[in-house]
């Protein structure tokens, strides 16, 4: 089959996924359509039922790309994008999409299972030391859902968080494990690095904006220790030591008090030692979760004159080393679609790169921005400070671009399409 | 409680106790240090609890209470280390030691910073490579976990780790301002201040010093110290000026904070802007003074090849830290009340000390910490100084009136105080427009090293102003950029009075609430810092503060990294 050599245009399909992210990119070739899908994942859909939303979900995608997928992103390793990769069960969305046949599959370089040996631009002491970080962490985050659970004093929204923060960072083996198989070729991308996607994607040229690489996150943020590599020797050390896995269930001593006859001198205190171990166990997470978050693959996008920019959940630590290359500044000011970054939050849209983008206009036009997100209100509590969709930057989205939220599906709508 | 439940009370007004001395990983001749600690006796409970502590051993991340400990227990070191009574030991005789060694400095008791009179004390509250004091929750935490080799680490069994929390709670009670962000110095002077206790404690213990200093010689003599080891650098390099081993998952990123080395403009570097490195250069700064005294004492040259009485060596040793422990915890006395700079502290050492040591001529410890400051680069406090003393305070210079109030009811009664600030107002200087409130009023019967007795009254007071950020101007304070001008803003200043046993004010050391230098600087460093955006303001900063130092030094959390330009 003959493909023309640019696509004329896409049509972005936005899926509700509750608390997470679903794109399919179906762009149109003079003969032909090509499919791209970005993320696929939820930690809450509205009604509750994630798995029956993942298949419905993953049904609509075989059918709209003709059983097969060009390309699959997978910007980071959070459930809230991945968790429809997974091929537990007989029935599964992971599996619908493995048989789609995806030619190519992006993620960060922090998933290559070579990361460490590939490591040119910095030691493979850090690298190591950083995957093996990552990797304690999420074993951190299944404990931390076992601990909460015998947290009975830690109650409310910051419980609701613990267990919504946890549960996202997970290890996703099956899905991680399928995202590794399915395709032909692999590719774990960082900032800068050249992917060239003319084979399967006529036309498009994809620019890779982030997650830096360790070389590249010190350049800029200029480390304040000396050794980078002691530093996450440390952390992965420190994550790993938080864990009791050789005695869990069975208290340190034998000597333990059965439940229900504490001596009423204690119970006060036994009270605050709860609440303050989940807190302790909600900052942890919170310091796990942003790290993840900033894994993130970020992609502009370009084809036809038209520019897309998929963030992930990318913060503004790892915007930072894009947001400071002066050549791609021009290239952002001209975007067309934003895919606003980490489900709206305050910390993954810097104004930085909002006052970038010149498409931004008080008025309706065919050239304005527009503005796409995936969100549901409530998982990160309701203070202005954690609240995730954000207020203030919500209401800037909508003053000055053509602003769609998945908050607006309701009933049977699964999902919203755009086409540019 | 039954009596049975009950320890029998003891005759005598102090006890011993074992602890160890140094983590069970510090060894001397294949052996954990223990060390027999004395301190107040008590009729104690099981927990055990006593009048100022009560060990409740709760395990929160397995959702376990342990049965309460009965005390003492003895035995082999290598026995007490697997046995979760002496754990309860352990944390509670140091707890009550350090909290001892403050009451005596300051010639009074010493409250907690809450309201009880009890501290709890949680010796395996959670599996976590971390410890921490939290006034809200009346308690000080410590974590345990699992080190590379598998082995489960206690940090209740660290002799640094439970002083240093213990500390900060002391400190919290004595100047509870200086948690509030504020600048730099204030927000490491804590960690610091910490560490200095925690380290000069560890001298007073019998036969430790003996058994440390020279712990990493091949060959030692029982009753004698080659010079050799007694060198400067090889002194910094032992278990005595370590911190930390404990807590550290390998066991190898060891806080050495006397090793850094001294530079004027150490404290300008970025690094060094983040607390937990501030606080060590105020650790190396005290440490290395009490090095080079405890050096003085021992009047041999290091390296000269000869050999000194071990005995001899160690109470020198002993008699430095014990006098500059003193020093280190009377000066807060003499501290302001609200917004600490290192310069400030450093004026309150040198006055604490003079007050009660008016001659120092011998070993010369306030030359000597004064020198160590100015290597480190402290700002000195701008002062014309005391008793000749270029850097410590100056007594007040207004004519003050003193017939209007009564020092017997001025020694105990905070509204006789505030009477005595209200009508001396414009003599102390301070804000008629904010609000003003006296916090405390304690007095003191302290004493010297020559057994000369001194007594005094301390009161602190502080003076909020709230105003808008675009009032500063009017007070010629620099609003920071940025800052909008509906913005809400507290100014804080205040005092602490000390006076002497005839009632007049011997020390005004105070912050004015309008210092337009010190005020502006604080509001452009909390503005930075992201103080003025709504956060979750519950004051566990002692969590956050020791979770970042375990998990690599670098200020890390959760929390949103906040920049006013940057983010929506």
């Amino acid at each position: 089959m003959t493909t023309s050599s640019s696509p004329s245009t896409v049509t972005i399909r936005t899926y509700q996924v509750g608390f997470g992210d679903c794109f399919l990119l179906s762009f149109q070739y003079s003969h032909e359509k090509r499919h791209m899908l970005i993320d696929f994942g939820t930690n809450g859909t509205p009604d509750g039922n994630n798995k029956e939303q993942l298949l419905k979900i993953a049904k609509d995608i075989r059918q709209q790309c003709g059983s097969k997928l060009h390309v699959v992103v997978a910007t980071h390793r959070h459930k809230d994008h991945i968790d429809g990769f997974a091929t537990n069960g007989d029935e599964s969305s992971g599996k619908i999409i493995a048989d789609c046949r995806p030619d190519v599959v992006i993620q960060p370089w922090t998933e290559d299972p070579d990361a460490p040996t590939n490591a040119e631009e910095t030691t493979q002491t850090r690298v190591v030391n950083f995957t093996a970080a990552l990797t304690a962490m999420q074993a951190f985050a299944e404990r931390s859902l076992t601990e909460a659970g015998r947290l009975d004093a830690f109650r409310g929204e910051r419980r609701e968080e613990l267990a919504f923060a946890g549960e996202n960072n997970l290890p996703n083996k099956s899905a991680v494990m399928n995202l590794m198989k399915m395709a032909k070729t692999n590719l774990y991308v960082n900032a800068g690095l050249p992917v060239d996607l003319e084979a399967v994607l006529p036309g498009v040229k994809v620019l890779v904006l982030g997650p830096p690489t360790l070389k590249q996150s010190a350049d800029i943020r200029k480390e304040r220790r000396s050794d980078p590599d002691e530093f996450w020797l440390r952390q992965a050390e420190f994550w790993k030591a938080s864990r009791r896995e050789d005695t869990e269930g069975r208290p340190l001593f034998g000597n333990a008090v059965e439940a229900g006859t504490y001596p009423l001198a204690t119970r006060w205190f036994t009270e605050r030692a709860a609440v303050v171990r989940g807190e302790e166990l909600l900052e942890l997470v919170r310091i796990l979760d942003k790290a993840m978050n900033n894994t993130s693959v970020i992609l502009l996008l370009e084809f036809n004159g038209k520019r897309l920019l998929f963030p992930g959940d990318a913060q503004i630590e790892n915007w930072e080393y894009a947001l400071g290359q002066q050549k791609w500044a021009s290239l952002l000011g001209s975007v067309n679609l934003y895919k606003v970054g980490h489900h709206a939050s305050r910390n993954a849209t810097p104004k930085s790169l909002w006052k970038l983008f010149d498409n931004k206009s008080a008025s309706h036009s065919p050239k304005r921005l527009r503005t796409v997100v995936s969100t549901m209100a409530g998982k990160y509590g309701t203070k202005t400070e954690s609240q995730v969709p954000r207020e203030t930057l919500v209401t800037e989205l909508k003053a000055t671009s053509d602003y769609f939220t998945t908050q607006e599906l309701t009933g049977n709508v699964f999902y919203h399409d755009e086409t540019m | 409680m039954s009596s049975q439940d009950r320890t029998e009370a003891v005759s005598v007004p102090t006890q011993e106790m074992t602890i160890l001395a140094q983590d069970p990983t510090v060894k001397v001749d294949g052996q954990i240090l223990t060390a027999e600690a004395r301190i107040p006796a008590e009729a104690l409970g099981p927990g055990p609890r006593g009048f100022r502590v009560f060990v409740v051993d709760f395990d929160a991340s397995d959702g376990v209470l342990y049965a309460p400990a009965t005390i003492p227990v003895r035995g082999k070191a290598g026995e007490l280390v697997g046995n979760p009574a002496f754990h309860a030991q352990n944390v509670y005789a140091i707890v009550m030691r350090t909290l001892a060694r403050f009451e005596f400095a300051l010639g009074r008791r010493v409250s907690w910073s809450f309201d009880g009179h009890q501290i709890h004390v949680a010796p395996h509250a959670f599996a976590e490579a971390n410890a921490f004091y939290s006034k809200r929750d009346r308690g000080l935490f410590f974590g345990y976990f699992t080190d590379d080799k598998r082995q489960p680490v206690f940090t209740c069994l660290s002799h640094d780790v439970v002083a240093h929390e213990t500390t900060h709670s002391l400190l919290d009670g004595l100047r509870e301002r200086y948690t509030f962000p504020s600048s730099p110095d204030q927000a490491a002077f804590h960690e610091g201040y910490a560490d200095v206790v925690a380290l000069l404690s560890i001298f007073s213990l019998p036969n430790v010093v003996e058994q440390l200093m020279d712990a990493a010689a091949p060959t030692r003599e029982p009753e004698f110290v080659g010079t050799d080891w007694l060198s400067k650098d090889r002194l910094r390099e032992t278990a005595l000026f370590g911190l930390g081993e404990e807590v550290d998952p390998r066991r190898s990123a060891l806080r050495r904070s006397v090793t850094l080395k001294p530079d004027k403009n150490l404290l300008d570097q970025s690094e060094f802007l983040e607390p937990h490195r501030r606080g060590e250069v105020l650790v190396a700064a005290v440490m290395n003074a009490f090095l080079d005294i405890w050096r003085a004492r021992i009047a041999e040259p290091a390296g000269n090849g000869q050999r000194l009485l071990r005995a001899k060596v160690a109470e020198e040793g002993r008699v430095a830290a014990d006098h500059l422990l003193t020093m280190v915890i009377r000066a807060l006395d003499y501290a302001p009340v609200t917004d600490l700079l290192f310069g400030d502290y450093w004026a309150a050492l040198l006055t604490a000390d003079i007050e009660v040591q008016p001659d120092d001529s011998k070993y010369h410890y306030r030359d000597v910490i004064s020198a160590s400051f100015r290597e480190y680069g402290v700002d000195a406090a701008p002062t014309k100084g005391a008793a000749g003393h270029p850097r410590a305070w100056e007594p007040p210079d207004a004519r003050l009136d003193y017939s209007k109030t009564h020092y017997g009811a001025m020694r105990q009664d905070r509204d006789e105080i505030f009477r005595f600030v209200w009508e001396n107002r414009e003599g102390l200087g301070l804000c008629d427009e904010a609000y003003t409130r006296v916090q405390s009023v304690r007095p003191c019967l302290r004493l010297s090293s020559e057994g000369f007795l001194l007594q005094e009254t301390v009161a602190e007071y502080v003076q909020i102003l709230n105003l808008m950020a675009g009032d500063l101007r009017r007070f010629k304070i620099r609003c920071p950029d940025g800052m909008p001008p509906e913005t809400p803003v507290t100014l804080y200043g205040g005092g602490a009075l000390i006076f002497s046993d005839y009632g007049q004010l011997k020390y005004h050391v105070r912050t004015r609430v309008l210092n337009a230098d010190r005020q502006g600087a604080r509001l452009d460093y909390l503005w930075k810092s992201g103080f003025f955006e709504a956060r979750e303001t519950e004051p566990r900063r002692f969590s956050d503060m020791h979770r970042a130092r375990m998990m690599g030094g670098k200020d890390l959390t959760g929390k949103d990294r906040y920049e006013h330009d940057n983010v929506f």
